[in-house]
């Protein structure tokens, strides 16, 4: 009888797990997995998982930052008295707490002015851990599905608009950025009123899309939303127009756009969790 | 389990450095260098249910396509696994230029999957260096890697390699 460990199966059973994985990955992107979905669910404990050492790392992030700076600083006076080091240290460490404090009470104060602004209901997020990979252009905030955070919600920030959510757990949701490939936003430029796609590119800039070569636009022009796409309002500042190429053949015009929120710098962001009344009384009727 | 903890630390600290590093700041892909370990010495059937997860992992926070990065880790571990069968992997070198090459494909992988093949063949100078610098600092971190993994088996009396039967 033939030993079952001399069987093509089991002398390829590695090659033949991953392969078959492989093709459940495979699946998984062809098919186009949701949130909801049963593959998805797995993903959304991932996420819990790791939430609760995100949110207090991202917390101890600045402090920890400081902390490294201020010893390099104060090398050559702790050679001087070692007292005096630890003094200045202490008050230094104060002092940058008290900076630190400053700055999220006038940036929670700006962004207090864009809630009562824009006048939608918003929740307030921190923005707790990047991507893992650096590739895509996502974050993670500290809200989720039990704030009411849902999948497809817009997120602006004191700047302006910053992107999409894209998945929600209920203590944690990630945010797609405005310059991530995948984002896509309808918008038109404020003077003109030239309607296009805000998007990202690979190479981390963002372009506008689908404007036609005819249309007039300037650079330095601003770039709004159209409040067309069911997540915006009408009017949230993107960015404002940093290029434009009418060079070479094709019906459209290659727009770069200057995001106006700083997207490598967000700490706090609003996500719209309300439609917008237009839309919501176009949806009714 | 010392993969399933190392993939926990290492995504923490990728999605958590990452923040306080100066924007564009590069780091390294140690979940990847996982991968390669479980293909170059890991030969058993759970192995590659390993890779799977840590790239499903991965794509709980990253990208926006669910699958992507379980497709790349998974076929990461594939190439891996099949080059430790056919060339003699217990050279240093080995090591860091299959995470080195590894990362290379999977950073076009994603962005040709993510994006469409066109966006590869659009990616110009500055965007290209990144890709490449970035491959160069995973492959320069994963001696390390690779020595705090071999610790950590030792530790839990886990055999270095695995070999097939």
């Amino acid at each position: 009888m033939q030993d079952p460990k001399d069987t093509f199966l089991w002398r390829n059973r590695v090659a033949l797990a991953g392969g078959v994985l492989l093709l459940l990955a495979a699946h998984m992107l062809s098919s186009g997995v949701r949130q909801g979905d049963t593959l998805a669910r797995p993903q959304g404990l991932v996420s819990e998982a790791l939430r609760p050492f995100q949110a207090a790392s991202s917390r101890m992030g600045h402090s920890a930052g400081d902390l490294f700076h201020h010893y390099f600083m104060l090398a050559s006076v702790a050679r001087e008295n070692q007292h005096l080091k630890e003094e200045v240290g202490q008050l230094n460490q104060r002092q940058a707490r008290m900076v630190e404090l400053e700055l999220e009470n006038h940036r929670l104060a700006e962004l207090l002015d864009l809630k009562e602004a824009i006048d939608l209901k918003v929740v307030a997020a921190d923005v707790i851990a990047s991507d893992a990979t650096g590739i895509a252009r996502t974050m993670v905030l500290s809200q989720g599905s039990g704030s009411g955070l849902l999948p497809g919600m817009g997120v602006i920030a004191t700047g302006g608009v910053v992107g999409k959510l894209i998945s929600s757990s209920p203590t944690a949701s990630r945010l797609m950025l405005l310059n991530d490939h995948n984002c896509a936003i309808d918008a038109f430029v404020q003077r003109s009123r030239s309607r296009g796609i805000v998007s990202g590119v690979a190479d981390d800039g963002v372009i506008m899309k689908y404007v036609e070569r005819t249309e007039d636009i300037k650079v330095g022009d601003p770039v709004v939303t159209s409040g067309l796409d069911g997540v915006f309002p009408r009017g949230l500042l993107i960015g404002s127009v940093f290029a434009i190429e009418r060079k070479g053949p094709g019906l459209f015009l290659n727009i770069s756009i200057k995001p106006a929120a700083d997207l490598r710098k967000l700490e706090q962001v609003l996500v719209i969790v309300q439609t917008p009344p237009h839309l919501a009384d176009s949806g009714a009727s | 389990m010392l993969f399933a903890v190392a993939t926990v630390v290492a995504l923490w600290l990728q999605t958590e450095v990452r923040l306080w590093l100066p924007a564009g700041a590069l780091f390294p892909d140690l979940v990847l260098i996982l991968a390669v370990d479980l293909g170059l010495k890991q030969h058993n059937a759970l192995a590659p249910v390993l890779a799977f997860a840590m790239g499903y992992a991965t794509d709980a926070l990253s990208g926006t396509h669910l699958g992507l990065n379980a497709f790349m880790m998974t076929l990461i571990f594939l190439l891996s696994y099949e080059l430790s069968r056919h060339v003699w992997v217990t050279g240093r070198i080995i090591g860091p230029l299959t995470v080195g090459f590894a990362d290379l494909l999977r950073a076009l992988g994603v962005i040709a999957i993510g994006g469409g093949i066109a966006t590869v063949s659009h990616l110009k100078g500055p965007a290209l260096r990144l890709v490449i610098i970035q491959a160069l600092i995973t492959a320069a971190v994963s001696p390390a890697v690779f020595l705090l993994l071999d610790a950590g088996k030792r530790a839990l009396r886990l055999p270095l390699r695995v070999a097939a039967e």
